[in-house]
């Protein structure tokens, strides 16, 4: 097991954004995170990335407990995140921008711009390595954060809504990104709206509704599933859907 | 290119006392040239902390007072060289800099710049009313030279090269530090610390990081600052105004660039002693009416500095370039 989230809660004052959400995935997964807005994958995406700390419950990375340890720890041990409104460094370079990253794993400045090279070149960023990130749009900032985390040789990527407000092609090709991060040995975890997303990349989704996993299973079947339908639709689809 | 306009740079100031010396006024412009020296100096030491990491302190004068009191401290109490105070103030200005980063880099943004001025506040009424360091009265340093080790000197072209040693090594260090991944580190705090979390960068110990090296060279301007003048007083070590100069001039040039702050301090130090003769202005409140000019020109047209300024004028020269080129 990679990564093992038991009973993890957060609790914003008297508000439970996530009310004991378990989750667990296997080295080599894509994982799937869905469920309406509000429902809390953001906030339980967080807790796992380790910008805030769950309330209560625990989480394990490769056997080691990463519950209270802050975000860098996280990073040095293997998990990358992106951001659902990507922050990238505006005034750097892009090659700065993932330089920061290539530096996790390599101290000197040579090794880390090779390795920068490396995943702008995967990323299809290479010939823009000069500009500045706040000439990007918000395609090439979403690649751009992804680029970042690979340089910082993740076990694990979390991507929150990386493939969100892009266009069809666009997504086609992040698709594709991520698949090619896949190849390459990465486990993902991804939140996401886009349904066709889903079902072409993962093989198991977990629906979140109120703070609550309601239903977990192949994304097939769990779009057919009636509660997930009700979550989404209310009440009164999931009986027509039934029917 | 880049290397040739460096080369002319070195070579410039290098030979300034020399070339103004047939001048009618060359020890008022050997005098002027020495001080905006010296503000480089501390404008480029908060420029690491200020500039690169991004996390604006008002509260320098600390660092520059611990550097600024401790040759003199060393000399009135125990009749040493100054330049046993030198050290002495950089260690001193390391331990405070641990003692106020730890704390204050909790916070961010402006209650950051905040806690450092009230940090800085603070210090200054305590050493206003400590005997041992002066109190209000302040510190004078040996009236005449014993020898060398003193660091008397009548003219100013010795400290002008003094200080050019100082400013040298603060430059240079801030040039290592910029190819560092210290410096791509401070970068991404400055840019968004979340974001620079996320990738692994420990950014409270990459602040105090910058902190202490930024600490370690405001407080060498400060000793210099001492051992030119020699004394120092709670206003002129510790004030705030030591602070805001340091801020003013970094930002003028181009906070956050190597070469910024010796820009700024060329034209701010110059303006200043301008204002101060031509005003017959004693009061140091003249001083901040331009200070508050040059807050609302960099706020309003230039908050990347001059620096920045030219760097865009010169892209924007060489785009049209290009396209005529196109053209023909």
């Amino acid at each position: 097991m990679l990564l093992s989230a038991e009973k993890v809660a957060k609790h914003f004052g008297s508000f439970r954004a996530v009310a004991g959400a378990d989750l667990a995935v296997e080295e080599g997964e894509i994982v799937g995170l869905i469920g309406p807005n509000g429902a809390g994958k953001s906030t339980f995406f967080n807790c796992i990335a380790g910008d805030t700390p769950p309330t209560s419950g625990r989480i394990l990375f490769d056997g080691v407990d990463v519950t209270a340890a802050p975000a860098e720890t996280h990073a040095r041990l293997g998990i990358g995140r992106t951001f659902q409104v990507p922050a990238t460094f505006a005034d750097m370079t892009i090659l700065d921008n993932v330089m920061v990253g290539a530096f996790l794993r390599h101290r000197q400045q040579g090794a880390a711009r090779d390795r920068a090279f490396e995943v702008l070149e995967l990323t299809g960023l290479k010939e823009q390595w000069r500009q500045r990130a706040s000439s990007l749009g918000t395609p090439g900032r979403k690649r751009l954060e992804i680029a970042r985390v690979l340089a910082t040789g993740p076990r694990l990527m979390l991507l929150d809504e990386a493939l969100a407000g892009l266009t069809p092609s666009e997504i086609q090709r992040a698709i594709e990104l991520v698949r090619q991060i896949h190849a390459l040995g990465v486990t993902l975890v991804i939140v996401e709206h886009i349904m066709e997303v889903i079902l072409t990349l993962t093989r198991r989704v977990l629906v979140f509704n109120q703070g609550h996993v309601i239903a977990s299973g192949r994304p097939q079947e769990v779009v057919e599933d009636p509660a997930v339908i009700e979550a989404y639709l209310g009440r009164g689809h999931a009986r027509a859907a039934r029917s | 290119m880049r290397r040739w306009g460096l080369l002319a740079l070195a070579v410039a100031l290098l030979a300034y006392p020399w070339l103004v010396a047939g001048t009618d006024s060359a020890a008022f412009l050997q005098d002027t040239g020495a001080l905006v020296l010296l503000a480089a100096v501390g404008a480029s030491a908060w420029n690491i902390v200020g500039g690169y990491a991004g996390q604006i302190s008002v509260g320098h004068a600390i660092f520059f007072g611990a550097g600024a009191y401790l040759p003199l401290l060393v000399y009135q109490h125990w009749q040493w060289s100054p330049l046993f105070g030198v050290p002495l103030g950089v260690a001193v200005s390391l331990v405070i800099a641990v003692f106020i980063g730890f704390p204050t880099f909790r916070l961010v943004g402006h209650y950051f710049s905040m806690a450092t001025i009230a940090v800085a506040e603070l210090v200054r009424i305590i050493v206003g009313n400590w005997d041992f360091v002066g109190a209000a009265i302040g510190l004078q340093g040996p009236a005449t030279a014993r020898g060398w080790y003193d660091v008397i000197f009548r003219s100013s072209v010795p400290y002008y090269y003094i200080f050019l040693v100082a400013l040298a090594l603060v430059l240079l260090v801030t040039w290592r530090m910029q190819q560092s991944r210290l410096g791509y580190y401070l970068g991404a705090i400055r840019a968004g610390e979340r974001a620079a979390r996320s990738l692994g960068v420990p950014v409270r110990r990459y602040k105090l990081y910058a902190l202490m090296l930024s600490a370690a060279f405001t407080s060498l301007a400060g000793s210099l600052y001492a051992l030119k003048t020699g004394f120092i007083d709670p206003d002129s070590g510790l004030g705030i105004l030591v602070s805001v100069q340091m801020i003013i001039t970094a930002a003028l040039g181009g906070a956050g660039t190597l070469f910024g702050p010796l820009l700024g301090a060329a034209i701010l130090v110059p303006l200043q002693t301008a204002t101060n003769t031509w005003l017959g202005g004693s009061g140091s409140g003249l001083t901040f009416i331009v200070y508050g000019g040059v807050i609302v020109f960099i706020a309003r047209f230039e908050p990347g500095g001059l620096l920045e300024m030219w760097q865009r004028l010169r892209t924007a020269r060489r785009g049209r370039r290009g396209e005529a080129r196109h053209a023909a």
